[in-house]
């Protein structure tokens, strides 16, 4: 099947994508929803409703399709080109706009296949857009070839916790020295910041709990030994129960507001910036 | 304000048997937190402390910061908020708020605490019996600033103000930011160009926008609106006043939200329109359960210049563009907002218009209800403390005679009248009386007066009718006052 692809007049980011399937020989059928392929899309969106990402500012173009699977967004496009469902876990949803885009996860995917990852950042960069990149402190040798090849200019470090606890908190255990190098590398990119969020996790006794205000001061006390400085900026995020992939902590009471400024305390003894997401 | 090159300091006025006789605290300025009693000898003085404002705690304590940040980076950010005891020792100390690091200034945490702060026990800081404030636990409220962005408010940065609340541990237990309920405080389009175009933008390194400041921050404490089922006035909300916007509004503890508010305009209603307006207020608090007038709003009304709005002669750009040069102390029912007390020119016995500034505090200053119904009036910027019956008789007054280091001025942000067993290290003072002395015969060294030599009459002339100002009519208060005040 010819690939289809459906974009917008106007669309620099459709103008990117559109360029790098000439560029690379790829045969492809283009629907203009502002030149007369407005019916068309119309119809794929009916049919594929679910699929497709809208958010309050509308559906994010341009939309790919190769008849299996459906691709949004000219990160997750180009990935898709790239490499397929091998670059698949390194791509997330955008949500960034204008000079910025976002939807790249460090950690997200199998570091055998970082160069196609690599691939897709240099092409981006190349096309003046700035690049945005998370990382919960996995594929650090990743991270390293991305700062060492300039293809970011912001990372959000999402740190779980302390690294022992990395094994419940995201069902894949992490070296603790692969998260220090992973924090320390973040602090060299032209922009950082550094969160956690107030995660529940299930204990060694079988029950489940939140992550403790220690256990958020450790997190924050790793970030300054791996980095040499209690001066980042580092924001704790509230856990939305409903927000959880986990069926067990949809039923957890959230925090109170005023239970995460025991957080902050705890974490304000290493990074005394330490900061309660609004 | 026109003011006499020489005058008394110290105590002028004292009628003991009409006073709520006991010891005064206030700041002297540029010294430290002074302790007087009712004939003004100075009984302590915490020499090098600061206090926004200084208080005085059960047992000889006294509430204070140890430093200021420094104004080429902050604007009125004391460094800490301590307790100190009787002999100067720090008990309690807490900083924790905010790491600063200013260029050329050591880097350390602060509390950046301002204008107000509250310990547990009691609501408003001042004496109310059966209500003593913690002195060796507790809570503590503490009014802070912290710099935020905010494009509903400006697109210049601005200096917010926050409230929190500290255990005695140090641990922060809560905290509610001004600028997230911007949207809650009723500000006219006018009054929104006005502040979006200059937020109060302060003097200092990177200025900032000091859009609300401020001043006042207290609990309700138990009262009779919530006890009849008003949830506004729960006994943990907390009343505060912007003397920038001239609003005094209640934030409900729980939710966050403002859930009763005056201003920033009073001509939006005919209740508003008879309590008039209030410009620039200090100290607006709730007089707390067991002192007279319990339940109501009392606030030092400056006048002065405040308030964003539409341009006018006053105010070219909108900014501080209510003005008035007298001000008022008001007691009022916050429901209905009548006033159910008042000291102003007028009861002060002035003239308005030609004498009225004399009662007339442009900044600071501040209104302590006491147990036998009398207000301890702070009229800050000339630094003068009086007590004022509910008549408006003057029963005890008191001038600073601190001057400061560079001697230019005596001002006094806020003194509290504390009764004698909160100081056990002391002996309860002599108390004596000073009569008001008669001002048309009070010469000072030097002087000579000798008014019956050359006086002549001179024949045909009709006397002189009561009042003789042009411009002005005189109320009949006024008339029956001379230049000696009344007790």
């Amino acid at each position: 099947m010819t690939y289809q692809i459906y974009t917008a007049t106007g669309c620099a980011r459709c103008k990117i994508t559109r360029r790098f399937m000439q560029e690379n020989a790829v045969d492809y059928e283009e629907h203009d929803i502002k030149a007369g392929g407005q019916e068309s899309f119309s119809e794929f969106y009916r049919a594929n409703r679910s699929m497709i990402y809208r958010d309050t500012e509308g559906v994010e173009f341009p939309v790919f399709t190769d008849g299996e699977v459906i691709r949004q967004g000219v990160g997750a496009v180009i990935a898709h080109l790239v490499g397929g469902n091998q670059l698949a876990g390194f791509v997330e949803q955008s949500s960034l706009h204008g000079e910025w885009i976002d939807g790249f996860n460090i950690s997200g995917g199998d570091p055998e296949f970082s160069e196609g990852l690599l691939r897709v950042l240099d092409y981006i960069k190349q096309n003046s857009l700035k690049i945005q990149i998370s990382t919960d402190g996995r594929n650090a040798d990743l991270l390293q070839s991305v700062m060492d090849r300039n293809l970011a200019n912001r990372v959000i470090a999402d740190i779980k916790g302390p690294a022992s606890l990395y094994g419940p908190l995201t069902g894949v255990p992490l070296d603790e020295a692969e998260l220090r190098q992973t924090i320390a590398l973040a602090v060299k990119f032209p922009e950082y910041q550094f969160f956690s969020t107030v995660a529940p996790l299930e204990r060694p006794d079988g029950t489940v709990r939140y992550l403790t205000p220690d256990e958020i001061g450790e997190t924050a006390r790793m970030i300054e030994a791996a980095t040499g400085s209690k001066k980042h900026a580092y924001k704790l995020r509230a856990f939305d129960p409903q927000q959880a992939i986990d069926d067990r902590f949809r039923t957890l009471e959230p925090l109170p507001a005023s239970a995460m400024f025991k957080y902050r305390t705890a974490a304000r003894r290493y990074m005394v910036l330490t900061e309660i997401e609004k | 304000m026109s003011t006499p090159t020489v005058y008394p300091t110290g105590a002028t006025v004292f009628c003991p048997e009409k006073c709520w006789c006991g010891y005064t605290i206030f700041m002297g300025r540029q010294t430290g937190p002074v302790l007087v009693d009712m004939n003004g000898n100075v009984l302590r003085q915490w020499q090098g402390l600061h206090g926004f404002p200084a208080k005085l705690l059960p047992g000889g304590h006294v509430m204070g910061s140890l430093g200021m940040r420094s104004p080429q980076h902050g604007y009125q950010d004391q460094t800490d908020l301590v307790q100190i005891d009787w002999e100067g020792r720090v008990v309690w100390k807490f900083d924790r708020y905010e790491f600063i690091e200013d260029p050329g200034q050591e880097s350390m945490w602060m509390a950046r605490q301002h204008h107000d702060y509250q310990r547990e026990g009691n609501p408003v800081g001042y004496y109310v019996p059966g209500m003593e404030p913690l002195a060796d636990g507790g809570n503590t409220l503490i009014l802070a600033h912290k710099n935020v962005t905010n494009p509903d408010i400006s697109d210049k940065p601005l200096l917010d103000d926050v409230i929190y609340e500290v255990s005695w541990e140090g641990d922060i237990l809560w905290e509610w930011a001004c600028s997230d309920h911007f949207g809650e405080l009723e500000f006219s389009e006018a009054a929104r160009n006005a502040m979006a175009r200059n937020p109060n933008m302060v003097v200092g390194k990177g200025k900032v926008g000091d859009w609300m400041h401020m001043n006042a921050i207290s609990t309700l404490g138990p009262n009779r609106w919530h006890d009849a089922g008003d949830q506004r006035f729960h006994p943990d909300n907390i009343i505060w006043d912007g003397r920038q916007t001239n609003i005094i509004a209640v934030t409900d503890k729980k939710s966050g939200r403002i859930v009763w508010q005056i201003g920033p305009d009073y001509d939006r209603s005919e209740a508003l329109r008879e309590l008039g307006w209030i410009i620039g207020q200090h100290h607006a608090h709730m007089i707390p359960r067991g002192l007279p007038g319990e339940g109501n709003i009392l606030v030092f009304d400056n006048g002065g210049f405040a308030g964003y709005g539409s341009p006018n002669p006053g105010a070219a750009q909108g900014h501080n563009n209510a003005l008035r040069d007298f001000s008022r102390v008001l007691e009022f029912d916050p429901i209905t907002l009548k006033i159910m007390w008042r000291y102003s020119y007028i009861e002060a016995g002035l003239i308005p218009k030609m004498t009225s500034h004399k009662f007339y505090s442009p900044l600071i200053s501040s209104a302590q209800r006491l147990p036998n119904g009398n207000t301890l009036i702070t009229e800050g910027s000339g630094g003068r403390i009086f007590e004022v019956t509910r008549s408006g008789g003057i029963v005890w007054e008191y001038i600073s005679p601190y001057y400061g280091m560079d001697n230019m001025s005596n001002h006094v942000y806020r003194a509290y009248r504390v009764p004698y067993d909160w100081v056990p290290q002391l002996d309860i003072p002599e108390e004596r009386e000073i009569p008001i002395l008669d001002n048309s015969r009070f010469r000072v060294p030097g002087s000579d007066w000798k008014a019956e030599q050359g006086v002549v009459e001179v024949e045909g002339t009709r006397g002189y009718h009561p009042s003789q100002l042009c411009v002005v009519e005189i109320p009949a208060a006024a008339n029956n006052s001379k230049s000696k005040p009344k007790t």
